[in-house]
């Protein structure tokens, strides 16, 4: 499908791969800050509770972890965003994400067994999908990419679709 | 379905005997309980209580059994149960993974058999059969493989008629035992431990007034050190013996065939399979569809391997995860044996040691240096503070010790038409993946691998073990990208071949 030329790219050779939707860094964003404030709670909690025998000063803790909450929700969500590529080629898509660790995966569309569109609740103010496609590998069973715009959600379930067909005949 | 083929059936009678003889005795134990717990009723009245037990799980065995049918359809498999609720359950002949006749002892008195028809879905109990009469599995098996009922395929001539089959692979009870020395086993002091627990939890033993802490010293002192060798050695007497006991209650009369027409290789013959046959007490056969085997895997112990022998496995869909997922092709066998079996299920014998490629020596570095620098500082407390920590430094020496040696026998190589990964210092195991079973490939970094410029490669294929995957740890990055992309191609090319080969017989297709 793309023919141009990855420079950047020395990952996965053979053309680039496009960026998720930018509003998934919003998903990411609140998928943070959602994670950040539970650990808040129960930081306050235990600054209330257990903590306050202990010679650490009152408020110590929740803030620290206040802190921390806070460069991460502003740091992290960016650069995991940018951790995630895709590209669609003629008979396979391609897959980059992690941050931490690293993943590349290649799933043919002929080993394909079927094919979800899903939409969580932190996507759904953003109207982002995620395409879940199942195989019958035991690691690969089922393989995600998130932050897809609805048209282009829908378009590749499409055309994934057409191509199993084609190969069952 | 009112065909007239399709006649709902019932298992065979013999169930409801070898269901009463399981549920009979608990329902007379739970209604002697609850007799018991009545503390008014006297003697008689127990007895009551055990005999409405005992007669409601007649009864409730009677109604399960009478609920349950299967009706062999055109194309497929009707499953009915349930009492209360029921369940129909459809399962298509060209959906059956393999199909395995298991006779228990009580099964062989009666000549029946339990069929159990996996069809790779999850569910564990997919569509089991227990018990019909054994000339019914047999006629049944033949059904699903041949993919039609007897009416259906009934224009061919009697294809049915049992062709000799050629014995791929066999064992004579002189290597039989003498493969049970290689499974060497304790699992009979487990044994033992659990009858005194339970002996314990029933009141009838007491482990603190068997043997209080006083006389367990006492003991300890008398025995000296010539009678606690004799302990060990009897205690790696049993477990050989029990392992050999083992072996021969499982594998005797190891018979590994192949089944299915081959010289016509006309439309209704049955695909080609492999057909495993084993048991002392307990009688088994298993079908292995050739077109449904995923992977090969030849695994080793130390010791066998020392000695030339091997044991190969078909990893397919259908095959109990237990079992690590694959079924069990010759279990003790020369590699000129294993060629014949891997030759007819059409993988590739695994070409030579030297053939194979490792991975770069940096990767020691992730996989060593940890345990060597925990070993240091373990050391290095044992010497300063505590002693005993030299032993935790022994352990982790002996663990960077194993991951260089696991280093050294870590291999592959991308042959023609499979991939070949070799893995394991202790028990070694080469994987076959022929190319056209890709499912996904996954390559990933972490943050170590990153620092070394290294990466894991798996080729994932379906019913894969998730524990013992056949992942390439620490092949050099740039060489992981270029051979991901390189299955990848070897993946479309073998499905190429495979739509051209197919297309003649299923369909026209311009």
């Amino acid at each position: 499908m793309q023919t141009d030329e990855s420079s950047g790219e020395a990952e996965v050779p053979g053309g680039a791969l496009r960026p998720l939707h930018p509003n998934q860094i919003w998903v990411l964003r609140v998928r943070t800050l959602i994670f950040i404030l539970v650990l808040l709670g129960a930081a306050l909690a235990a600054d209330a509770g257990p903590l306050r025998e202990s010679e650490l000063a009152a408020g110590l803790v929740p803030g620290l972890v206040a802190l921390l909450g806070l460069a991460a929700t502003i740091a992290l969500p960016r650069r995991r965003y940018r951790a995630w590529g895709y590209r669609e080629d003629e008979e396979e898509i391609h897959i980059r994400h992690g941050l931490v660790v690293r993943i590349r995966t290649i799933v043919p569309f002929g080993r394909v067994q079927h094919i979800d569109l899903a939409q969580g609740p932190l996507e759904r103010p953003f109207g982002l999908f995620t395409l879940i496609l199942h195989t019958a590998g035991t690691r690969g069973s089922s393989v995600r990419l998130p932050g897809l715009a609805q048209g282009e959600a829908e378009a590749m379930r499409d055309r994934i679709r057409a191509r199993i067909r084609q190969d069952l005949v | 379905m009112t065909d007239d083929d399709s006649v709902r059936r019932r298992l065979h009678p013999a169930t409801l005997v070898s269901r009463w003889l399981r549920i009979i005795p608990q329902m007379l134990a739970a209604g002697i309980a609850a007799g018991a717990g009545m503390a008014k009723q006297g003697f008689g009245g127990i007895l009551l209580f055990a005999a409405i037990a005992g007669l409601a799980g007649i009864a409730i065995a009677l109604l399960v059994w009478w609920r349950f049918t299967y009706t062999i359809g055109a194309n497929e498999i009707v499953i009915e149960k349930g009492v209360l609720s029921r369940q129909r359950r459809v399962i298509p002949f060209d959906r059956v993974q393999d199909i395995a006749i298991e006779q228990r002892l009580l099964a062989r008195l009666f000549g029946t058999a339990k069929v159990k028809i996996e069809t790779g879905g999850s569910a564990a109990d997919e569509g089991t059969l227990d018990m019909i009469a054994l000339a019914d599995a047999g006629q049944l098996r033949d059904i699903i493989r041949r993919g039609k009922t007897p009416a259906a395929a009934a224009g061919g001539e009697a294809a049915e008629s049992e062709a000799p089959e050629l014995v791929l692979f066999e064992m004579g009870f002189g290597r039989l035992l003498y493969s049970g020395l290689f499974n060497f086993s304790l699992v009979f002091l487990a044994a033992i431990v659990a009858v005194l627990q339970y002996l314990e939890q029933l009141g009838l033993a007491d482990w603190e007034e068997l043997v209080t802490v006083e006389q367990a010293g006492e003991a300890a002192g008398l025995v000296g050190v010539q009678t606690t060798l004799v302990l060990i050695l009897l205690v790696l007497l049993l477990g050989m013996v029990a392992g050999v006991a083992r072996t021969v209650a499982r594998d005797f009369g190891f018979r590994l065939t192949r089944s299915g027409a081959s010289h016509d290789e006309g439309m209704a013959s049955s695909p080609r399979g492999l057909r495993r046959r084993r048991g002392l007490f307990t009688l088994s056969e298993v079908v292995i569809p050739l077109r449904r085997t995923q992977a090969a895997l030849i695994e080793s112990g130390p010791v066998a391997r020392q000695l030339g022998w091997y044991r190969l496995s078909f990893q397919t869909l259908g095959a109990d995860r237990k079992d690590g997922g694959v079924q069990l092709a010759a279990p003790f066998a020369r590699i000129e044996e294993l060629l014949p079996i891997l030759a007819e299920a059409g993988f590739p014998a695994p070409p030579p040691r030297a053939a194979f490629h490792g991975v770069p020596r940096r990767a020691l570095v992730a996989r060593t240096l940890p345990w060597l620098a925990l070993s240091l500082v373990a050391a290095i407390v044992a010497i300063a503070v505590a002693p005993p920590a030299g032993i935790g430094a022994a352990i982790l020496l002996a663990l960077a010790l194993g991951s260089v040696l696991r280093w050294r026998k870590h291999a592959y190589l991308v042959g023609d038409q499979a991939l070949f990964v070799s893995r394991g210092f202790l028990t070694r195991r080469l994987w076959i993946i022929p190319h056209e079973r890709t499912q996904v490939i996954i390559a990933s970094r972490g943050p170590v691998q990153r620092g070394l410029g290294l990466a894991t490669l798996l080729v994932d294929t379906a019913g894969a073990s998730p524990m013992r995957a056949p992942e390439i740890v620490d092949l050099d990055g740039r060489d992981a990208e270029a051979l991901a992309d390189r299955l990848l191609d070897l993946f479309r090319h073998a499905r190429a071949v495979i739509r051209l080969q197919s297309r003649p017989i299923s369909s026209p297709t311009p």
